[in-house]
């Protein structure tokens, strides 16, 4: 069976060079071969654990498919008829009890890695003074409740360096909160509160929905922007009250309409005089609407009256255009 | 039943062409009509995986809207699992079981063709709810409520109900089928066949059969609750009325992933079957295989939370769910060395059934190592629900199932057919798909790692987001002409009569099916010899030799 071997040789030589030209494309870029680069200390510890168990199941990958390549060079036919046999082994006991009993402690070694990298992933460091935040996950933005009680949309506030508590929570469907370089991710379950936490250096960290939650899931995105102490304590302290009718209508609102209310996956709103009416809208954001075409999530459900407000005075200023006399639109 | 032989294949309209089909009871037909429906199914869940690689070759394609991409994307992964991989499993059972055991037929023939056209009607019903009110369920295949539930934001359409009633139809089909392997294998094996010298493919069916019986029911229950939800006003899954969603997720899990092993063990028995017939070897430690077959089955009903890492179940549970998932790494470990160790001074002949086994273990050998990291749940927490975990499921549902069903159906296509499937078409096969498939999964270990969500129709970064994506819809393409291959050989062996026309045993296998002709009569034996050993074609072999010298 020699002219089996240009096809064989072809398959090794093809599959080193997809192999090398991807390892050498990722390694260039130092992306995708492990996770994002950790910013935060349960992050970095996650990375730890994920090298060790690298390092395992790299080691058994070489030994099974190096055996594997070998015996297929080495055993190989070369001509010999059907009915040549190989030694009628039927099998070895010893040999069973080696390849039972090493995984069984690689896997143990495993197992006391991880568990020894858990507490630091699972736990923050003691801090003086942690924040408490609760991140509230909804069709199709992230809203985050910040200890004064001010509100932002998508874009989380935090002090840098200062230890984070996430309280996450959800009222509509799952969803999950994910910021690679923050830890890993944790759903946002309707009737169930989770934890997780993080501390950041300075710096702005992207991430995004990671459980299927509906027509935009894929749009789902959070920015966690850590800064100086006294930039948070300005931003909540006034910035956020005073911008979170533009985030919610950018962060919410035209995630379907638009960014100028000209509509999208859902209607045209531009010139919808309940854009303006604080009642009428109040209604639909806490129970949703079910048209003609469609459906909109209540996705005001747990805004409270001072965020009406707000987005009613954004939404008169920017989007509404009231149809003027004559009858034509926008 | 067993004393009225001409009901079986009667004269008169039933022996038509195409009635006959429709009226069959026999084993082989009905196994041979399970394979074909899958292979369809297949094709149709091939298509939609293409519309899905194609909206996602590069960043902000227009290609799919936002809701087709979900439910293309629920009804692959239903398509796939319900549809290709259980079905095809019980059609290769159906054609091989009585004949490795040397029956005359499934235990119960009537059962057997209900099962069949249960699952034809549970595939209708699913496809045909693209149709529905709403189009087809877009929950993903999980269905995980509050977004299957009936709310105007989550899933109102019919298509949800749809979804549900072909679970069910499908379970039933899938029990049916069960009792009757296992019925069959624990009572027809002829003569002197015990069960230390049964077949390994008949032990991974057992197996299969028993953890369809176990796991089914969940699912049932599960998406009954659902329905209820949907269309009774019950608040089963419903938190503000006191219903509760994690009950869904381990409801679903508890079958969701003995459904992995139901899908994966008889792709081990293939495997098992088919590398000792290629290495002219018996295969090492069959009690070691068999056993690990049980071994696995029994812990994969341990296991099922840690795809539920990241909702918050508590050091606890996570640390049990953690130990048992890596326990499983090692009966399986066990048969990977196993195999290798089967073609340790082998005599390998390279036919296709061989190469398609040896891509499954290489290719399932790196699905199973990428799984330890998944089973380590702090490393979950960052992977999971990414497209590393897509790469890693595709690598052993894929490179592992689906590469061994190639090999399965090289092998057995002479004795199904009579004729041979030509050798070169069938490498090209292999090489197409081996290199497609890498392509297509092994960027999207590295997209998860990057951030990438899975079950996002669209992405906004370009760099290596795009390069990944962009090669792994290069390779979905190189993988669905390999199969276009396949299916040209097909055309090529037997509408054009290409095939050569093979005897009773081609490869000169070990295993009682190849006793008989190829394709085998309607009563499969003539006789069947007393068996001595796993092996009874080689030992007739031997004393055939034997007696000439």
């Amino acid at each position: 069976m020699r002219r089996k071997l240009p096809t064989f040789v072809l398959a090794v030589v093809v599959a080193l060079a997809t192999a090398l030209v991807t390892a050498s494309v990722a390694a260039a870029t130092n992306g995708g071969l492990t996770p994002v680069q950790p910013e935060s200390p349960n992050a970095s510890h996650t990375l730890t654990a994920y090298w060790v168990i690298v390092g395992f199941t790299g080691a058994i990958f070489f030994l099974v498919e190096g055996l594997l390549i070998a015996f297929i060079w080495k055993y190989r036919s070369r001509g010999r008829g059907r009915a040549v046999e190989g030694p009628q082994v039927h099998g070895h006991s010893r040999l069973e009890v080696i390849w039972t009993v090493i995984p069984v402690l690689i896997l143990c070694a495993i197992g006391i890695v991880v568990f020894f990298q858990l507490p630091k992933i699972d736990a923050a460091p003691a801090s003086a003074h942690p924040i408490h935040i609760t991140v509230e996950g909804h069709q199709f933005y992230w809203q985050f409740d910040y200890p004064n009680k001010t509100r932002s949309i998508n874009t989380l506030y935090v002090p840098a360096g200062r230890v984070v508590y996430l309280k996450v929570v959800a009222t509509d469907v799952i969803h999950s909160w994910w910021i690679p370089a923050l830890g890993g991710k944790i759903q946002a379950i309707p009737g169930k509160v989770n934890y997780t936490w993080f501390k950041a250096p300075p710096g702005t960290y992207e991430g995004q929905c990671a459980e299927l939650c509906g027509v935009y899931h894929a749009s789902m995105t959070a920015h966690v922007v850590a800064e100086s102490q006294p930039a948070y304590d300005a931003y909540i302290g006034a910035q956020a009250a005073a911008t979170i009718g533009k985030q919610e209508w950018s962060g919410v609102c035209a995630t379907c309409h638009g960014n100028l209310g000209q509509g999208g996956y859902g209607p045209n709103i531009a010139t919808n005089s309940l854009l303006v009416q604080v009642a009428g809208l109040e209604q639909i954001l806490r129970n949703g609407f079910v048209g003609g075409t469609g459906a909109m999530p209540p996705v005001g459900d747990t805004w409270n009256s001072a965020q009406i407000q707000a987005l009613v005075a954004y939404v008169k200023k920017n989007v509404y255009k009231a149809a003027p006399a004559g009858g034509a639109t926008q | 039943m067993a004393t009225r032989s001409e009901a079986v294949y009667p004269v008169g309209w039933k022996s038509g062409r195409v009635a006959s089909w429709l009226v069959t009871v026999d084993h082989k037909r009905i196994g041979i009509m399970y394979i074909a429906t899958s292979i369809f199914f297949f094709a149709l869940g091939g298509l939609l995986a293409i519309l899905m690689r194609a909206q996602l070759a590069g960043p902000g394609e227009h290609f799919l809207t936002k809701n087709s991409y979900n439910e293309v994307m629920t009804m692959h992964g239903t398509t796939m699992i319900f549809l290709v991989v259980v079905p095809i499993m019980a059609g290769f059972g159906n054609f091989l079981v009585p004949l490795m055991i040397g029956a005359r037929d499934m235990a119960f023939p009537r059962l057997n063709a209900l099962s069949y056209w249960l699952f034809l009607l549970g595939g209708l019903v699913l496809w045909l709810s693209w149709f529905s009110k709403g189009g087809a369920a877009h929950a993903g295949w999980w269905s995980y409520p509050t977004l299957s539930e009936a709310m105007p934001w989550a899933s109102p359409g019919h298509g949800q109900d749809y979804w549900i009633l072909a679970i069910h139809i499908l379970t039933l089909s899938s029990i049916f089928g069960a009792i009757n392997f296992i019925v069959t294998i624990h009572n027809m094996r002829t003569a002197g066949m015990t069960w230390m010298r049964m077949p390994l493919f008949v032990w991974a069916m057992e197996t299969y059969s028993i953890l369809l019986i176990l796991a089914m029911p969940a699912i049932s229950a599960a998406v009954t609750l659902l329905l209820l939800d949907r269309n009774f006003g019950t608040h089963f899954f419903i938190p503000g009325h006191g219903g509760s969603l994690l009950l869904y997720q381990h409801m679903f899990w508890f079958f969701g992933h003995p459904e992995v092993y139901i899908m994966v063990l008889p792709a081990f028995g293939m495997i098992s079957e088919i590398l000792p017939v290629f290495s002219r070897k018996p295969i090492f430690g069959y009690k070691a295989v068999a056993f690990s077959t049980l071994a696995i089955a029994f812990f994969s009903m341990l296991v099922w939370a840690h795809h539920m890492f990241t909702t918050g179940l508590g050091l606890g549970l996570d640390g049990f769910f953690m130990i048992s998932s890596m326990v499983i790494a090692v009966p399986t470990g066990i048969k990977i060395f196993n195999w290798l160790a089967t073609t340790w001074r082998g005599n390998l002949i390279f036919d296709s059934p061989l190469l398609f086994s040896f891509g499954f273990l290489a290719l399932f050998t790196f699905g199973g190592l990428t799984g330890i990291f998944l089973a380590a749940f702090p490393v979950d927490w960052q992977l999971n629900d990414s497209y590393f975990i897509v790469a890693h499921f595709h690598y052993v549902a894929f490179g592992g199932i689906v590469f061994a069903l190639f090999a399965g159906l090289y092998y057995w296509w002479p004795k199904m057919f009579g004729r041979m499937l030509d050798e070169r078409l069938a490498k090209l096969n292999f090489w197409l798909m081996f290199i497609g498939f890498n392509m297509t999964f092994l960027p999207m270990h590295m997209l998860g790692l990057l951030g990438m969500p899975r079950r996002v129709y669209t992405y906004h970064h370009g760099g290596l987001w795009a390069v990944y994506n962009g090669i792994s819809t290069a390779g979905g393409v190189l993988t669905a002409i390999g199969v276009a291959v396949f299916v040209a050989n097909i055309w090529i062996t037997h509408g054009l009569r290409k095939g050569a026309r093979v005897g009773n045993d081609p490869w000169m296998a070990d295993t009682l099916e190849w006793y008989t002709t190829s394709p085998p009569p309607p009563h499969n034996f003539d006789s069947v010899p007393y068996v001595t050993s796993a092996r009874p074609l080689r030992d007739l072999r031997r004393r055939l030799a034997e007696d000439a010298t």
